[in-house]
């Protein structure tokens, strides 16, 4: 996919102030976060105060300010995925990645965070690698999906 | 000219510019509504509810923040019936839990007459007044702070977490917050109270004529009255 640049994103899209959550989704997309330079810009081209557009960025899940890795794996915590046990399929997911709830892998490739409810409850536990659900999660069926991604990973670079 | 409008606040009957809220007319007329978040000519956030009153209509009276009310001809407001006193010194209560390491809030409780807290102490350094918020937008234009993140996790923060440059570095954020004017340094007699060192309230009571000399609220002649209220009722 072509990404655009920072320049393309904030010619492309309009420039009044409430145009500022689709430049901002537009620089997520293409950066994997909202960086410093980014915002400062956006700040200036819109004519949005510059605390205003990082209370919009600390504001929606969508964002985040630190930069996320190439796969964003996110583990459902909601009701029926915590009585499935989502809990200790959280500590395993963190124990073969090594990182917290919100952190990137060393090598950036995944970065893990928590959501309440995905609403495929059925399916619980549910996991989202990369916006694809994965249903009935084991700690086996994790390492496949794990490996597989990085497999893909590689060829793909 | 303005056109002016009546109200009676606690039974004395006030005039008022048209537009103003109930608190300024109220303090404007040596009435002292206890008030933390209130900045005079800075838009009125309603963030503490420390400046409650009765409105009365038909009646039925309903509490609510006098800074975010505008003065309506004919009004009644009661600043300090049984109830506003009770409910006050709970939400004053709650405040100090959050941050008892304040002076301002320390004299508030004095002034409102909070002699124990019930709530878990938190030691918090804000208690999300907005006060440096809105002086910086209103009156020095500047926006360098604001609130960010939501429910529990609502703070004050710059962008980025450092002073920008075009902070104009006036200081009025921390002049006026009010967790920057530190208590004395005495012991408190409750873990959290510390304005039952008796300084304060003796004042009140020995000499007429002077208030606790609140940080946030100088010059009303507030205190006395209100304590008086407060030692009849307990
Ligand atoms: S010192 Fe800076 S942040 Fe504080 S009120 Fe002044 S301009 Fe705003
Ligand atoms: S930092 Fe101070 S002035 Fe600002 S909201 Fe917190 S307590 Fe109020
Ligand atoms: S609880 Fe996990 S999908 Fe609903
Ligand atoms: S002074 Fe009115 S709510 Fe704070």
């Amino acid at each position: 996919m072509e990404l655009a640049t920072l320049d393309q994103i904030l010619e492309g899209k309009g420039k009044e102030p409430f145009d500022v959550i689709e430049v901002l989704q537009d620089i997520q997309q293409t950066y994997r976060y909202l960086p410093e330079d980014a915002l400062c810009r956006v700040s200036e081209k819109l004519g949005i105060p510059l605390i205003e557009v990082f209370r919009l960025a600390n504001f929606y899940k969508a964002f985040t300010l630190k930069p996320r890795g190439r796969h964003l794996l996110t583990v459902c915590m909601g009701t029926a995925c915590h009585v499935r046990g989502a809990l200790r399929f959280l500590d395993e997911v963190l124990f073969q990645l090594a990182v917290q709830p919100g952190e990137t892998t060393e090598d950036g490739a995944f970065t893990v965070e928590t959501v309440n409810c995905v609403g495929a409850c059925a399916l619980a536990p549910v996991v989202i690698l990369d916006g694809k659900y994965y249903d009935h999660m084991t700690p086996r069926k994790l390492r496949d999906l794990l490996n597989s991604a990085r497999e893909k990973d590689k060829g793909g670079l | 000219m303005n056109k002016m409008v009546t109200i009676t606040v606690d039974g004395a009957r006030i005039e008022t510019p048209e537009g103003m809220n109930v608190l300024e007319a109220a303090l404007e007329a040596g009435i002292c509504i206890p008030n933390l978040c209130y900045i005079p000519s800075v838009t009125p956030l309603g963030a503490c509810r420390v400046c409650i009153v009765e409105v009365v209509q038909n009646g039925r009276s309903k509490m609510t923040a006098s800074c975010t009310l505008e003065a309506k001809e004919g009004m009644v407001i009661r600043a300090h019936s049984e109830d506003i006193i009770r409910a006050r010194r709970n939400i004053v209560e709650l405040l100090l839990a959050e941050a008892p390491n304040s002076r301002a809030i320390q004299d508030l409780a004095a002034r409102v007459g909070v002699t124990r807290v019930r709530y878990p102490m938190r030691n918090n350094s804000c208690v999300l007044c907005g006060r440096c918020v809105r002086v910086c937008d209103e009156i020095w234009q500047s926006k360098s702070l604001g609130f960010v993140g939501r429910g529990r996790n609502r703070h004050v923060a710059l962008p980025f977490n450092k002073r920008p440059e075009f902070c104009k570095r006036c200081n009025a954020c921390i002049d006026l917050c009010p967790m920057t004017i530190t208590p004395c340094p005495g012991p408190m007699k409750e873990p959290a109270v510390c304005g039952l060192c008796g300084s304060q309230l003796s004042m009140a009571e020995d000499t007429p004529d002077t208030c606790v000399w609140c940080e946030l609220g100088r010059g009303f002649q507030c205190a006395r009255w209100q304590l008086k209220g407060v030692l009849n009722t307990t």
